[in-house]
């Protein structure tokens, strides 16, 4: 674990009228790995989230990613450093096809300039058709082929996080922060997801992944940050936070950490 | 013959304009209530640069007198500014009804200024003297010449029609659709959701500038009477009607509600003690109209399909086509349906012959590399 830090968050705050919702909270992401950001309902985790890609404006800290500051910047700044987060629940673009969802998750936006609107359209046709193939490929790994021309809208709950995994996967980001990427998913499904995050990592990603399902936390994640109350009570391998009283106390529970 | 000849140029130009309302409300998804007010903007430009110094007590301003072709893209111009101003105010953060009310508020303020301060353009009173441009070059008489302006604005509501649709089927499109479906989930593949609403308002401003210059040449004279701020509502019908979205259901749509309109109102008994009844019933009919399809029928004539994959199995031709097609052509029951088949499709099995686990190429699509720069 002597990784070059990808992203490093210090003394991040944020109030929500009186309520600190994010109270100087520290970490530290290594590049290449897979950490897993656990802690109770409310501990915020999704606050932090928000702050590190732009959603909310944070009250001071400082959140470098690969020594750059993303505090203050946009979205969608955020996201083409290479930067992409997930929702607690999919976020598809419901009246587009699966294919065109995961063609815009590939974020050409130079094709989407007005003047190659006009000028170019035969060039840009040409451009996509050679995306296509690319996302023929990841459709095909996350099993959406036959719903391909499909509006989004109308996949189910479980082909929806696929989706969400596959617009990724054409993203290729550095760093791809998941928010609960197994909240109401059938175990068949969570091995999918599982299997995808590992993917995503050997594939060059870090990734950041907020989950209460504690087996896969401790099966994946190299590294665990575990958030209370708005701050970082502990870091590190999932074996070492069973010993720690602060995290038994606060999560895990002194009987059973599987429960 | 007259009759027929000027209901369809006010189709054409209307047409222009409910293209341009489509990039704003049928693909970005806002509810824009102003924009009936920029097209009366181009015409007022267009009026006050071809009509020359105004002559006391008429009162405007410029008072140029350019040729109208030259008014056109002026006009143009001058409804991308102001609407420059009210997008920058209204797109940034508002949305939804917000956004309505915001653009309501600003057709209104222009519309209390045009009708009170009459330095402007001459107040409730108007403008007028923009007669036939172009006739003696053309060497046209009055009833040529609307027969020949009928032309002009079929001609140009052609080119913008194939405009709105190359910019429907392009990757631009599909964006400003992703950013109406969901904008939060735009921002986080890199989308600046400002930036693609606002281009998309700019581009149909132009429109209702365009279109306003040719409203102009219609009526000759223009003044506030011609443009209550609520004629917005039956451009909102007919692109419900025609399907929002779809360029083609847009231009159906308005010749459908159009030529309906005043085919209906034609045979409504008309009180002499209340001129009001007529153009009263028209809004009750409007209103009725929107209702009724959102009810029953919300996309629209011609929806807005979702763009199939063109690589995919070959699929041309419109519905028609392909149901021939299916009757015919026993394998394009396979290739014709649109609806998945969950064997898929046996045309991808060739396409698909990289191996999963191979790099295939994923970083081809890596943000942050060279077109991030664009």
């Amino acid at each position: 674990m002597t990784a070059q830090p990808l992203l490093v968050i210090s003394d991040l705050h944020k109030q929500f009228g009186g309520v600190a919702a994010v109270d100087g909270a520290s970490m530290v992401v290594p590049e290449g790995a897979i950490v897993g950001l656990i802690g109770p309902n409310g501990a915020g985790k999704s606050s932090v989230i928000d702050l590190v890609s732009g959603f909310t404006r944070a009250d001071r800290g400082s959140v470098l990613f690969d020594g750059v500051e993303l505090l203050g910047r946009r979205p969608d700044e955020i996201s083409r450093m290479g930067l992409v987060r997930t929702f607690q629940s999919p976020r598809e673009w419901g009246s587009l096809t699966v294919m065109d969802n995961v063609l815009l998750g590939g974020c050409r936006w130079a094709r989407e300039s007005i003047r190659r609107t006009i000028t170019s359209a035969g060039r840009l046709r040409r451009e996509e058709h050679a995306d296509r193939e690319t996302v023929r490929d990841i459709l095909d790994r996350f099993g959406l082929t036959a719903v391909k021309d499909v509006p989004a809208g109308r996949l189910s709950g479980g082909q929806k996080r696929l989706l969400e995994f596959a617009r990724i996967a054409a993203a290729s980001p550095r760093l791809v922060i998941l928010d609960e990427p197994m909240g109401g998913v059938n175990p068949v499904l969570g091995e999918r997801i599982g299997s995808a995050i590992l993917d995503f990592a050997h594939r060059g990603s870090t990734v950041v992944v907020v989950e209460h399902n504690l087996p896969f936390i401790e099966h994946t994640c190299g590294v665990v940050v575990v958030m209370d109350l708005g701050a970082v009570i502990a870091e590190g391998p999932f074996s070492s936070l069973r010993q720690d009283a602060r995290v038994v106390d606060a999560y895990l529970g002194s009987e059973d950490p599987h429960v | 013959m007259a009759y027929w000849v000027t209901i369809l140029t006010e189709c054409c130009i209307f047409g222009i304009l409910a293209l341009g309302l489509n990039m704003v409300w049928g693909w970005s998804g806002d509810f824009d209530l102003a924009f009936y007010g920029y097209m009366a903007l181009g015409t007022y430009t267009t009026m006050v640069v071809t009509i020359g110094k105004p002559l006391p007590p008429v009162e405007y301003v410029l008072g140029w007198q350019i040729p109208f072709l030259a008014a056109i893209p002026v006009a143009m111009v001058v409804v991308v500014a102001f609407a420059a101003i009210i997008g920058a105010i209204a797109l940034r953060n508002l949305r939804e009804i917000y956004f309505a009310i915001t653009t309501l508020g600003a057709i209104s303020a222009l519309y209390l200024v045009v009708q009170n301060y009459t330095p402007l353009f001459n107040g409730f009173n108007g403008l007028f003297g923009l007669v036939n441009p172009g006739a003696d070059l053309l060497h046209l008489d009055y009833h040529s010449y609307r027969n020949f302006l009928l032309g002009f604005c079929a001609a140009i509501l052609l080119v913008v029609y194939l405009f709105a649709q190359r910019v429907s089927t392009s990757p631009f499109g599909r964006m400003l659709r992703a950013v109406r479906d969901d904008e939060r989930a735009a921002a986080v593949y890199g989308r600046n959701i400002f930036w693609a609403k606002y281009r998309a308002y700019l581009m149909g401003a132009s429109l209702a500038g365009l279109a306003g210059a040719l409203f102009a040449v219609y009526l000759g004279a223009f003044n506030p009477s011609a443009w209550a701020p609520q004629e917005i509502l039956v451009l909102y019908a007919a692109i419900l009607v025609g399907g929002r979205g779809n360029p083609r259901g847009v231009v159906l749509g308005v010749f459908a509600v159009y030529i309906g309109f005043v085919e209906l109102t034609r045979y409504l008994p008309t009180i002499d003690s209340r001129p009001e009844f007529a153009p009263a019933f028209r809004q009750i009919l409007i209103g009725l109209l929107i209702i009724l399809m959102l009810r029953f029928r919300p996309q629209g004539i011609l929806p807005d399909r979702p763009r199939l994959d063109p690589d995919g199995p070959v699929r041309r031709g419109g519905p028609i086509v392909a149901m021939l097609r299916r009757r015919t052509d026993p394998r394009a029951v396979r290739h014709g349906s649109q609806a998945p088949t969950p064997s898929g499709d046996p045309a991808f099995g060739q396409a698909t012959g990289a191996s999963p686990d191979a790099p295939a190429g994923t970083g081809a699509l890596r943000p942050g590399t060279s077109e991030a720069a664009g």
